[in-house]
């Protein structure tokens, strides 16, 4: 009987964590909007680490301002720092939005950011005259460390991003809204082919693919400031309200679709991301159900080169094999329940929340599994693995920040998600929709050709 | 006028006080205003003191586990940013049984809210209980101050003192919250007078030579530590104590023995050095080791000191016949290329001149994060007329730096690299190192191997699509010429760009 057995971390400390903290998803929201600047109300290091782990992960600039706290704002407050460096930023930089993003120093000295932006916007409409002022829009994201984690940023953000530009539904606009979580650019990239294909347009809020992976060309290249090139414009987000509907693409950043379905009656699906065939067939059902139309072969299609290379590769070297499999609950639900479709067995999923809805997901995916599904909640790096050294498995799929006790277990790691730096190109190749499940397939097959067959390659004939 | 306001600054002109262009005719102490607060939403590069202490200081350490007291996100920045490799070996013949044990591991108390309310110090202590319980074999547990608990007010240091003595082993707190002082270089300030109250002269090392000496201020990048205790076991100098490249817990405790300290790091950590002099009665010597030319003058004052500079003489002979060759090939390759050196803070004096000697390259720019009044005199004696001194550059005088001085190549961390190369300039990290060790003889070698592997890339010829060929014929012979050429990178075609 299969089963999912919940085990939460029995140790106050975290010891490699698998999650930030909140600002960090917040910072990620805001950086996929067209001229969007992410200002951190905090010590420099909550923005320095982050650009630093953004620019690692996708080898791209990142740019993230900050108000610089110090000891002087600790005792008096924040409030002189925040109005300065809004105002720096808007003049200095002139972008569409600023995302003014709280920290844990900034929540604990309790500073009404929203008081202090109004404050920042008047003192702007003097500097720059108002016609100018009201072209850059403020928003305050509450994004308390102390709190959850780096997915309740994001979705904080979301949700602060859609309440505050969105404006009162006109004229309906044929799209449908996606909201993708904290994806790579390809997997962006590859939700946008999908509307494509099924001939709709989408509003990605926010769409990270271009400002995340943007060309190399100084002659078209925005400069002084530099920006990347795409993202989502102000423009699309308040037009969201006239949309047929929102998908989320993650069960974990739901709010800001469920408040466009609350105030304007833009229906929301929620969940779960289009990683394999059963999520992705998920998610077609939902562009069906908003749009009304028909899922064209060319989709049904890439469905069928899905199949077909399951069948071809998921019996004879895949199944009955277990995984370890870790990193944002997304990701890590979504795989999981793709290793299952391949005949794998999602042994151990690991991951750094404890959100029921990432429990009921394992559920769902222990009843899909032949046998049982260990899922941790809540945990680290550390406790998967002192785990994996009792209760070895065949394959790890998760980031980077696993590869070294994956090497000194001599399990193979198939690299997925945030962060990866030690592979090249990793962000740029999805692993959502049809198309995406088979890079991944691919990518898992080639993990276990290597470590399962190599030795007697002659298995490797026919 | 020495100092300069960059036309993108006009709205924040404080920042002119930050420029300097050396000028030889400018009589006046003037240097860059430095170690102030930022300009708030100036979008600048710096960092947090939580990273100046943990990033750079006491994270090299090879047996210890750091214990960081947060919330999550400041333990999963703390982990693994920094490219300091040690090896097992520990001064007592013990080894540390994990591979990379300061790489691979991090520890946090994970605060939440309600500790925020009630505070954290449960916590903290039941976490370092549990640091000790999971890592048994480390010789001491560090334990990191962040703006939480700065801001909740946590006696870190009680908690340190009441474990050292239950666990019995040295429990160490760092009073470095996040917010503390303008960068990241307050942290190195904190950890260096912590690591030495609190440490130096508590053990003593298990032998002693006439030829001890602490190596103070050498994080080991990419092995940096390893090219340099190389030329010392050759000259017969002995390192007692590292601080903190590949260096054990221990030895920083017997630091007070050694007979003369070496700075190489003179930002981050000549405070520790001065105190131990101070207390003492160690004298220290301020040393470059980058570049060829600093790098044989230095080893020979070091090797003075202690009567060994026959040794010195023959290694430095032997390594500049080896390298020079291939030094050369790099100087006719990079004569004449310009540089902005963007550094942690003594990369800035020591690189300009090797730069310059040795690969005859211009430096047109520097600048550093974190700096003081001490590093900049240096770094204003040390540079050629017309050199651009910044302190603290942010994104948007980057850009107006590269329009206005044209470095062929920019020296500097990973926030810089990309946007670098969105304007279409090559850029080498150096403070963590490309291709490294960048130390001692064969490193400035792979330093001058990944900066003509960028600027001679082949990609920065082909930035723009052109429309039409002027001489056909040319382009071909100049392909045909690639491939021929034995040396795969070996440029056959100078960078389009004009010469500021």
């Amino acid at each position: 009987m299969s089963c999912a057995n919940v085990m939460k971390r029995d140790r106050t400390a975290v010891i490699n964590p698998l999650v930030t903290c909140q600002p960090m998803g917040a910072m990620y929201a805001v950086a996929g909007i067209r001229r969007g600047l992410p200002l951190v109300h905090g010590s420099q290091g909550c923005s320095t680490f982050v650009r630093y782990s953004f620019s690692r992960h996708f080898r791209e600039p990142s740019e993230i301002a900050v108000t610089s706290l110090h000891e002087d704002a600790a005792v008096f407050g924040g409030r002189k720092n925040l109005i300065s460096g809004i105002g720096n930023l808007a003049v200095r930089f002139k972008p569409s939005v600023i995302g003014a993003i709280s920290t844990c120093s900034s929540e604990i000295i309790g500073d009404d950011m929203e008081g202090f932006i109004k404050i920042a916007k008047e003192e702007l409409k003097e500097k720059m005259g108002e016609k100018e002022a009201e072209k850059i829009k403020i928003v305050a994201i509450s994004t308390p460390s102390f709190v959850e984690n780096h997915f309740k940023g994001y979705d904080n953000a979301i949700k602060a991003l859609v309440t505050n530009l969105a404006q009162d539904p006109g004229d309906a606009n044929e799209k449908v809204n996606i909201i993708p979580g904290m994806v790579n650019p390809g997997d962006i990239r590859e939700i946008k082919h999908i509307l494509s294909l099924m001939g709709v347009e989408g509003i990605v809020l926010t769409d990270i693919s271009d400002p995340f992976d943007s060309p190399l060309r100084p002659s078209a290249t925005e400069t002084r400031p530099f920006y990347p090139k795409g993202g989502t414009t102000v423009e699309e987000i308040a037009d969201s309200p006239n949309s047929l509907g929102t998908i989320s693409l993650c069960e974990y950043s739901g709010s800001g679709a469920l408040s466009l379905e609350k105030k304007y009656n833009v229906p929301a699906a929620v969940g779960p991301i289009p990683i394999g065939v059963r999520n992705t067939d998920q998610f077609l059902r939902n562009l069906k159900k908003f749009t009304d139309l028909e899922i064209p072969d060319s989709l049904l299609d890439e469905r069928g080169l899905l199949i077909d290379s399951m069948a071809d590769l998921a019996s004879r070297y895949l199944f009955g094999r277990k995984v370890a499999i870790f990193g944002d609950p997304a990701i890590s639900a979504g795989i999981a329940r793709f290793v299952c479709e391949l005949g794998m067995i999602p042994s151990v999923v690991c991951t750094g929340v404890e959100n029921p809805e990432f429990v009921s997901e394992m559920e769902k995916v222990a009843k899909e599994s032949d046998e049982p599904v260990d899922v941790m909640i809540g945990s680290d790096l550390r406790a998967l693995e002192v785990k994996l050294e009792e209760e070895p498995v065949e394959l790890m799929i998760g980031h980077s920040d696993g590869r070294l006790f994956a090497k000194h277990l001599d399990i193979p790691l198939v690299r997925v998600g945030y962060p990866v730096y030690d592979r090249a190109g990793y962000h740029r190749v999805p692993i959502v929709g049809y198309n995406g499940s088979v890079n991944l397939i691919d990518r898992i097959t080639n993990t276990v050709f290597e470590k399962y067959y190599d030795k007697e390659h002659w298995k490797l004939q026919q | 006028m020495p100092h300069k306001l960059f036309e993108v600054d006009k709205d924040i002109p404080n920042r002119k006080k930050h420029t300097y262009v050396k000028d030889l005719a400018d009589p006046t102490e003037e240097i860059p205003k430095c170690n102030t607060t930022t300009i708030p939403g100036c979008m600048t590069e710096r960092g947090c003191a939580f990273a100046g202490v943990k990033g750079v200081i006491t994270g090299a350490v090879k047996d210890v586990i750091h214990v960081v007291h947060s919330p999550v996100g400041c333990t999963t920045y703390g982990c693994g940013s920094k490219r300091y490799p040690t090896s097992p070996d520990l001064p007592n013949g013990d080894k540390v049984p994990i591979d990379q044990f300061n790489l691979k591991y991090i520890m946090g108390t994970d605060l939440k809210e309600s500790d925020v309310v009630f505070g954290g110090m449960k916590k903290l202590r039941q976490s370092i209980l549990e640091a000790a319980k999971e890592f048994p074999f480390v010789t001491a547990i560090y334990t990191y101050a962040t703006c939480t608990t700065g801001l909740i007010g946590d006696d870190m240091d009680a908690v340190a003192k009441e474990l050292s003595e239950e666990i019995g082993k040295d429990v160490v707190a760092f009073n470095a919250p996040g917010f503390s002082g303008p960068t990241q270089s307050k942290g190195h300030h904190v950890g260096n007078l912590t690591l030495f109250n609190k440490l130096v002269g508590t053990k003593e090392p298990p032998e002693t030579t006439p030829y001890d000496i602490n190596l103070i201020g050498e994080y080991n990048i990419d092995g940096d530590l390893w090219v340099l205790k190389k030329y010392f076991d050759e000259i017969g100098i002995n390192l007692l104590s590292k601080f903190t490249g590949d260096c054990s817990h221990d030895e920083i405790c017997w630091m007070h023995r050694a007979k003369l300290s070496l700075v190489r790091c003179q930002r981050s950590a000549t405070y520790i050095a001065d105190l131990i002099e101070e207390k003492y009665g160690i004298p220290y010597i301020k040393v470059d080791f980058f570049g060829p030319k600093y790098c044989a003058e230095n080893l020979i004052t070091v090797a003075k000191h202690f009567g060994l500079e026959e040794n010195a003489e023959k290694l430095i002979k032997r390594e500049m016949a080896e390298i020079q060759p291939k030094l050369d090939f790099y100087k006719e390759k990079l004569q004449g290329k310009t540089v902005w050196v963007f550094s942690g803070g003594p990369k800035n004096w020591h690189l300009p001149e090797p730069l310059k000697e040795h690969l005859g390259m211009e430096t047109v720019a520097v600048s550093t994060m974190f700096e003081h009044e001490d590093g900049y005199e240096k770094i204003k004696e040390r540079v050629g007329e017309g050199t651009v001194i910044i302190d603290d550059p942010n994104s948007l005088e980057l850009e107006e730096i590269i329009e206005v001085y044209k470095p062929d190549i920019i020296l500097s961390g990973i926030k810089e690299k990309y946007i670098a190369h969105k304007l279409g300039v090559p850029c080498v990290l150096i403070h963590s190192y490309e291709n490294g060790p960048y130390m001692g003889f064969e490193g400035f070698l792979n330093l001058a191997q990944d900066i003509y592997a960028s600027i001679y890339s082949p990609v920065w010829n082909m930035l723009e699509f052109e429309e039409t060929i002027d001489d056909e014929e040319e382009l071909e012979a100049e392909i045909e010429g690639i491939i021929q050429e034995p040396e795969i990178n070996a440029p056959k075609k100078e960078q389009q760009k004009e010469a500021p």
